[in-house]
């Protein structure tokens, strides 16, 4: 009996344990999912909820309202149509049509769903009820602004964040769609079918060159006295399977890292992945946010994807430069800049600026911690003045801006394997300036080399938000 | 002097089986009655059967506490933790249930499961060669569990063989065999390997559980598969102190997982849904992408009673209605609801070591896991925790072979805690003779 006993007294400890467990993995898979599960289209309780409650309003981090909802409950959006389409898959509209915007994902808290107790239903029996108001981190002018900008024509991003907050400042993709036109779902399905898409949280873009700064920083970490080598480009490198060349067939002679990066060298950078070797190359992807699963609550960033295998050669050198298999959101590059500047920690993206109540109070709400350290901060340091040189003499001459110190990368990817199509423009960079902490990542689709139209573009947003000083 | 000595030990009796919860039956009413009359007059109709409920249960739970003290000297808090669930079932099944029917049907079978827990303490109770009753009870177990095979009475329901339907004279009956093979499974596989069993008669309880499994995998019923499974494994490790065995049967159960999950298409949807629901939401994942909704829709303190939507997950009355039970009372609540299970096996493993017999301790094992064991693995695929099997949550889904049987092992382990009483007050007044002899 008393063997018995020691053993019940085993399993029952044991069961205890799962049961502990089960109810702290339910706890927390509510808490931190639980928005990610409603904000699906597939939940018909949103437009049952919609019918009874008052949705609260959205505002720009002015104050200016993007959404809200009038006197016949009718959900409106910003007057000005320009504002409302360049916020508007940041913004997202009620059907759901953009499913990671604002209206989606945060609409239990827009709709009043969660955090009401049983007294304010017992209390409180108006029969329609009010949801909370939002106050987003961007700027509607400046998104206005970076709308207008935009080439035309073209398709792409633009993601404009504070690098020490991580604040989104504008979030711009095009093409956009109008949420005021927006009838039916069926309707609004045909009509304009990638203007939904987010392309700065969603889009899966080939990163090209501007990968350079975290192969570069791979380079710094694990190879030293890299820095002090000179390196050789004769315009094509014969690795065992394949050749890399320099873009345009330049040649670039005897140089530096610095020169380089400066200049976009992809015979340098290919054999520095070759020296890395896949394993450390992935690592310090990864140590970047690659192949992680982004969970930040307040909006959906898609996962950014970099090779794990890495079987032939050729993959690896073609890693070392940005093409090949690697993925990247354009918010994640804004992100990865923004950690080159922010002396190599990386911000938590973060859109929600502030909660208001029905009654006017401030909701307090936890947020998210930086996304932690991807790299040494003189790792970062030196990045960073790599950077500056790409801008001051190098492919990113036409992202100056006087007076200011902007650093930045451009990048000319590849999207298919016929030399003769338009490569997609990239630019992601920073201003290095105290006042104005502002990183930013371009992506024009196909917009030909990065070193015109995105570092162009990048100029003008990041002069604007300089003279709005959001 | 011995007169005196006879109402001592009724009074030492009442003391030792009191341990009486009074606040614990008052809290428990006040809820049933709050609860349903709240749902009572939630529109603008008032719902006679809600209030038929509010007057019902609060009777029916002291009606249940009073009967069964005054037979047997039960457990009492155990019983009204039991309650406390039936009365979460009705309340939930009566809120989101669209037509009376089910909420009404659960309440009958909540009555007939309280004469059945009756039967269970009285069979407790017996003083029974339990070895070859046990033989007698392998061979009834047979036919019941292959019932479902027998033509034109066989039923399939949700993919899986496991549902008999005899239909008399235009009324028809469904019950679901497996429920109440469990407390046979249990006082067989108890009755085998208690008290050192011998290796002739662990292979043949081994085997009979073996033989089970196997029905139950034809079957393709995988939820009560993993807790026949499961259990057998712990009642042989408990008897046997055997922890290599018991690990490497385990070892062998995950074998066939692998087999099982390589062979049948089935089972690979099923697990495949677990890992991304979201990639097929409106089919595969329909019914997991539901609940996670309902879940986070109710979010900490619940919509609300009446005010969730939670007839929006498939299932909801049954294997889901843990989910619908987040929608409506939040996750607060649920985690009570929880905590309620896992007191209840507490309770039931204090009962399985007071035994004074190791059949008897076993039964009570047996009855404790395999209870909290089924809570657990259907709660754990409610919350995408574990890949989702079609089991009753214990005493709160909808059905009536699963209330019944659940009720018939817990009048056993009920059986089993007032046979624990009264070996204590014998013991007890064993001790009180010995001091009085050296006084």
């Amino acid at each position: 009996m008393k063997r018995l006993q020691r053993c019940m007294r085993m399993v029952g400890i044991l069961m205890l344990c799962v049961f502990t467990f089960t109810a702290c993995w339910f706890a927390w898979t509510v808490q931190s999912q639980s928005s990610r599960w409603i904000a699906t289209s597939y939940n018909t309780r949103l437009a049952a909820a919609r019918e009874s409650a008052r949705a609260g309003d959205i505002y720009d981090c002015t104050g200016a309202v993007l959404a809200t909802t009038d006197e016949d409950g009718n959900r409106v959006y910003n007057d000005d149509k320009r504002t409302r389409r360049a916020v508007s898959q940041t913004v997202g509209d009620t059907l759901s049509m953009s499913g990671t915007g604002v209206e989606s994902f945060h609409a239990a808290t827009l709709l009043g769903l969660s955090g009401e107790s049983v007294f304010d239903t017992l209390f409180n029996p108006s029969p329609v009820k009010e949801g909370n108001s939002l106050r987003l981190t961007i700027n509607a002018e400046l998104s206005r602004y970076i709308h207008k900008e935009f080439p035309d024509g073209y398709d792409g991003a633009v993601s404009l964040i504070n690098y020490k907050t991580g604040e989104i400042l504008a979030m711009v993709s095009m093409p956009y769609y109008d949420p005021e036109e927006l009838e039916n779902r069926a309707e609004a399905a045909e009509a304009s079918g990638s203007g939904y898409l987010n392309r700065n949280t969603q889009g899966q873009y080939t990163p090209g060159s501007v990968f350079k700064i975290v192969t570069l920083a791979s380079a710094l970490e694990f190879l030293p006295g890299v820095e002090e080598r000179t390196y050789e480009c004769n315009g094509e490198w014969e690795y065992e399977g394949g050749s890399v060349t320099c873009a345009g067939g330049a040649v670039h002679g005897t140089l530096t890292l610095e020169e380089a990066f400066a200049e976009s060298c992809n015979i340098v950078f290919a054999k520095l992945a070759y020296e890395l070797g896949a394993q450390r190359l992935v690592s310090t992807a990864e140590s970047f946010g690659f192949n992680d699963v982004f969970q930040f609550q307040d909006l959906i960033v898609y996962d950014s994807s970099i090779d794990t295998q890495m079987p032939t050669v050729g993959d690896l050198v073609w890693s070392g430069v940005g093409q090949g298999k690697t993925l990247v959101s354009p918010l994640h590059m804004a992100l990865i800049a923004a950690s080159v500047a922010n002396d190599g920690v990386m911000p938590s993206p973060k859109l929600i600026a502030e909660v208001i109540t029905p009654s006017g109070s401030t909701v307090l709400r936890t947020q998210d911690p930086p996304y932690g350290r991807v790299m040494y901060s003189s790792t970062a340091a030196t990045i960073a003045r790599y950077m500056y040189t790409t801008v001051e003499s190098g492919t990113a001459t036409r992202a100056q801006i006087s007076g200011y110190r902007v650093c930045g990368k451009t990048g000319s990817a590849q999207i298919s394997n016929d030399s003769d199509a338009q490569t997609n423009a990239w630019f992601a960079g920073f201003v290095y300036d105290d006042a104005h902490p502002y990183a930013i990542s371009v992506v024009v689709e196909e917009g030909g080399s990065g070193s015109r139209r995105a570092a162009e573009l990048a100029e003008k947003a990041l002069k604007k938000a300089i003279e709005l000083g959001v | 002097m011995a007169k005196r000595r006879k109402p001592d030990a009724q009074a030492l009796k009442h003391a030792l089986t009191r341990a009486n919860p009074h606040f614990l039956v008052i809290a428990l009413m006040a809820f049933q009655v709050t609860a349903m009359l709240l749902l009572a007059f939630k529109t603008d109709t008032v719902d006679w059967q809600a209030i038929g409920f509010a007057i019902a249960m609060p009777i029916v739970s002291q009606v249940v506490l009073r009967v069964f003290i005054r037979l047997w000297p039960v457990d009492r808090t155990l019983l009204v933790l039991i309650l406390f669930l039936c009365s979460v079932s009705l309340i939930t099944l009566k809120d989101i249930a669209r037509s009376p029917v089910t909420p009404g049907e659960q309440g009958v079978f909540m009555l007939l499961g309280f004469i059945v827990m009756g039967f269970g303490i009285a069979v407790a109770r017996l003083r029974l060669n339990w070895r070859k009753a046990s033989i007698a009870l392998m061979c009834l177990a047979v036919p019941v569990i292959l019932s479902p095979f027998v033509p034109g009475l066989g039923n399939r329901q949700y993919g899986a063989l496991n549902w008999i339907q005899v239909s008399l004279g235009g009324f028809s009956v469904t019950a679901q065999p497996s429920e109440f093979v469990k407390p046979m499974l249990v006082i067989c596989l108890a009755a085998m390997l208690g008290n050192h069993p011998g290796i002739r008669r662990a292979i043949l309880a081994l085997a009979f559980a073996a033989g089970l499994c196997g029905v139950l995998l034809i079957q393709s019923d995988l939820g009560a598969l993993l807790i026949y499974f499961l259990t057998t494994v712990a009642m042989f490790y408990v008897a046997t102190s055997r922890l290599g065995l018991s690990l490497a049967g385990i070892g062998a159960g995950a074998a066939c997982a692998v087999i099982a999950y390589k062979t049948m298409p089935y089972v690979q949807r099923r697990l495949q849904s677990f890992l991304d629901p979201w990639s097929d939401p409106m089919a595969t994942g329909y019914q997991i992408v539901q609940a996670l909704i309902a879940i986070g829709s109710g979010g900490l303190f619940g919509m609300g009673l009446g005010l969730g939507m939670p007839r929006n997950i498939p299932l909801y009355h049954s294997d889901f209605i843990f989910a619908a039970i987040c929608e409506e009372f939040g996750l607060i609540f649920a985690v009570c609801l929880l905590i309620v299970y896992a007191l209840i096996f507490m309770r039931a493993l204090t009962i399985a070591m007071n035994a004074r017999t190791s059949f008897h301790s076993l039964v009570a094992f047996g009855i404790a896991f395999m209870f909290a064991l089924q809570a657990l693995i259907i709660v754990g695929g409610n919350i995408r925790l574990i890949p989702l099997t079609g089991v009753t949550l214990p005493l709160v889904s909808a059905g009536g072979s699963s209330i019944i049987g659940t009720m018939a092992s817990l009048g056993l382990l009920i059986g089993i805690s007032s046979l624990n009483a009264e070996a204590e007050v014998t013991d007890l007044r064993r001790m009180e003779w010995r001091e009085g002899g050296g006084l």
